[in-house]
């Protein structure tokens, strides 16, 4: 009797460890998810009848012009920030990681706190920050760079670079974190050799580095296409996704469809399609990571 | 017998687990079950409302519950815009809580969509003739009504004196209402009120406008983003006159550009970057503390501008709220005691008008001497008669479940037309097709 208790739980005990994990995750995320696969062929408004409409909804959201918009946004503010984000990071990464430097903890945390501060607190001191009298403002103003106010939020490309901004501020120090923990793999005595051979710092970083960030590089930049595609917050609190949609991502469009104008089929549809979209860019960028290889 | 035991436990931190999880999402209806029992006879009701709201309710508390000391009430204040969201989820999972819920009149069509209400058609009927007429249009569907009128939102034009003066201009109350009727003549006065002081005649923004300032208008000529016949109107030829004049308004740099509710629209009141506010009767309580406390007898108010001197209404409509039931809940009757108490009463309506500044929907009231008292902020001027001549003289426009859709796409046009200088007739034609096919409307 004891005996078979005992190897009933060795061979059930990782599954009950795991067992709330799949709990929360069926009750939370992937019922959710297949209630809105349904939503998505339905035309619902929060009323109680759902009126099953088939593909319609898919078909209006291809011939749509917003979807398309918002997932064009995404691109330029990726192209807009991911780069500039990268070589801050990379900086302060080597900065960090060199034996002349001192006080690598304290910058450690200073760099990694806007990643933990709460991003709308975050956005709403932008938001501040670029108004038209703002802080930034003034400060150009006064120094004589401008004449007139930057319309910060006010057009299409001001605005998308205002979200890059705030989206550089609050993830530099996290993909710094991730590629000085890969500098810090490097070994030192290929840098001793290098110094032996007479090259320079920089010639060192150029040839040792860079070479062999590449691969986490790649990873930092996956993470950030995930990220730009789903980006909420900022675009919601700095623009409402505006100047005439041009900060609208698709997460922003899904919102918007759902709890501004009550389409809850519709948003269904978006947020399904959205996710297949970022399916088959998810696989391209894995098989990518296993060529490099 | 050891492992029975740790079986055993593990079997109760599963079960605990479990138990944890699914309270999580039923924690709702949970509480109300225990909160909505009438323990000693007494019944508690539950009210969802925000923060501005729950002030002045809670000017009549006092009063409520000595009239009924067997109603609680639990004013649960939420963000505006979560009263929807929470209602909406409330709504389509049968809730019984809230049992009342605050909403504003440019939502109230949409929750009303939702079949999450109680019909009140009866309730209401003793108070048919006495709320303004407009309010009752939003709260209607298919012949049935589901929502009690608290305030109207009446519009005049709020400027300042001192500014109209510097420029020349007449700036008594009762020379500027009769030289200032028209549309026409406000652009006239903003030209040499720009030439003279270079101060703006309003502040809008030209690519984030919250469509507030056009909508008026459109309201004032009995023209709307929808027609009666519920057909889309924004390619109305008439519609897009009134739109042009607000482009024109701008490009002629009569507007201080800047975000309404910015915090740079705040300040730039204080910075005398505009002479005027057209806009509703709440105005009155904001001006003094929020948007010009330092200003105090440079405001004075006049009616709207006409587009015409003979057009039929002069007045718009900018906001209020109303107070409906939730149809799954389990104390109709009690809730509508407090609806009633708080909405139907003339007393608890003045106190909500003198000491919160919200104007009421329950025109018994307009009698009232509180209604010609004179405001100190405006000069001694007694304002809030402007107000109830404004309201009698209303078109009867209903927001329509679509109005957040619309107001977003005209807000778009509008950027549209002045960052890429497309022609008004060209945009407002191309938003007008977008709100056809996106609602299923003619």
């Amino acid at each position: 009797m004891q005996n078979f208790y005992w190897r009933w739980q060795f061979k059930t005990a990782p599954y009950r460890f795991i067992a709330p994990f799949f709990i929360l995750f069926m009750v939370f995320v992937f019922l959710p998810f297949v209630f809105s696969i349904y939503l998505s062929f339905t035309n619902w408004h929060g009323e109680e009848v759902k009126t099953f409409v088939g593909l319609a909804n898919y078909k209006t959201l291809l011939t749509n012009r917003e979807f398309w918009q918002s997932l064009l946004n995404s691109i330029f503010i990726f192209l807009l920030y991911v780069p500039v984000m990268l070589l801050l990071a990379l900086i302060f990464a080597s900065c960090l990681s060199s034996s002349w430097m001192k006080w690598t903890g304290f910058f450690r945390t200073v760099f990694f706190i806007p990643n933990i501060t709460s991003v709308v607190a975050i956005s709403f001191v932008f938001l501040l920050i670029f108004n038209s009298t703002g802080i930034l403002n003034q400060v150009l103003m006064n120094a004589g760079f401008i004449h007139e106010p930057i319309p910060f939020l006010e057009t299409p490309w001001w605005a998308r670079i205002s979200v890059s901004l705030l989206v550089i501020f609050r993830w530099t120090g996290y993909n710094m974190i991730l590629l000085l923990g890969g500098m810090q793999s490097i070994s030192r005595s290929l840098y001793e050799a290098a110094e032996v051979d007479g090259a320079s710092g920089i010639k060192s970083f150029w040839y040792i580095t860079l070479p062999l960030m590449k691969r986490l590089l790649a990873f930092c930049t996956v993470l950030s296409t995930l990220g730009t595609f789903s980006l909420f917050t900022e675009p919601f609190i700095l623009t409402k996704g505006g100047p005439n949609l041009s900060t609208t991502t698709p997460v922003v469009l899904i919102y918007k469809e759902s709890f501004q104008n009550l389409n809850m089929g519709y948003a269904s549809t978006i947020s399904i399609f959205f996710f297949m979209v970022m399916m088959i860019l998810s696989l391209l960028q894995l098989r990518l990571f296993l060529d490099n290889d | 017998m050891n492992a029975m035991k740790r079986m055993s436990a593990a079997v109760l931190c599963t079960v605990l687990m479990l138990a944890l999880v699914l309270s999580g999402c039923s924690g709702k209806s949970g509480d109300s079950k225990a909160a909505g029992d009438t323990a000693g006879g007494k019944t508690k009701i539950t009210v969802w409302i925000w923060e501005d709201a729950k002030n002045v309710i809670d000017l009549n508390m006092p009063e409520f519950k000595k009239q009924y000391p067997n109603i609680d009430v639990d004013l649960h204040v939420l963000a505006q815009s979560d009263v929807y969201q929470n209602f909406l989820i409330a709504a389509s999972s049968g809730d019984q809580l809230p049992d009342v819920v605050n909403l504003e009149s440019l939502r109230l069509s949409q929750m009303i969509e939702t079949g999450g209400l109680l019909d009140i058609s009866d309730k209401v009927a003793p108070y048919k003739d006495k709320m303004n007429a407009y309010k009752w249009a939003d709260a209607t569907k298919d012949g049935k009504i589901y929502a009690m009128p608290w305030d109207s939102g009446p519009v005049v034009m709020f400027y300042r004196n001192d500014l109209f003066k510097q420029a020349g201009l007449p700036y008594k109350p009762e020379d500027v209402s009769a030289e200032l009727k028209t549309w026409d003549d406000y652009m006239k006065f903003a030209k040499q009120l720009k030439e003279k002081t270079g101060v703006a005649m309003l502040a809008e923004s030209k690519s984030q406008t919250d469509g507030v300032f056009f909508q008026q208008m459109l309201w004032q000529r009995d023209l709307w983003m929808f027609g009666k016949d519920g057909s889309v109107q924004l390619d109305n030829p008439e519609v897009i006159k009134t739109a042009q004049y607000f482009v024109d308004l701008v490009k002629n740099g009569y507007v201080y550009e800047v975000k309404p509710w910015s915090d740079a629209w705040y300040s730039s009141f204080q910075q005398n970057k505009e002479a005027t506010i057209v806009g509703a009767s709440w105005y009155e309580g904001l001006l003094p503390t929020l948007i010009d406390p330092d200003a105090s007898g440079k405001w004075s108010v006049v009616p709207m501008p006409k587009w015409s001197a003979d057009d039929k209404y002069s007045s718009a409509i900018d906001g209020g709220a109303s107070l409906a039931i939730n149809k799954n809940s389990k104390h109709p009757e009690e809730a509508w005691k407090f609806i009633e108490f708080m909405l139907g009463k003339e007393e608890s309506q003045l106190k909500m008008m003198k000491e919160g500044g919200l104007f009421p929907s329950l025109e018994t009231t307009y009698n009232d001497d509180a209604f010609k008292e004179k405001v100190p902020y405006f000069n001694d001027q007694p304002i809030r008669t402007l107000y109830i001549d404004a309201v009698k003289n209303v078109a009867p426009i209903t927001y329509t479940k679509d109005y957040p859709l619309g107001n977003e796409l005209i807000t778009n046009a509008f950027a549209e037309v002045f960052l890429d200088n497309k022609s008004v007739e060209s945009v407002f034609k191309k938003a007008a097709d977008e709100l056809r096919q996106k609602t299923g409307r003619k």
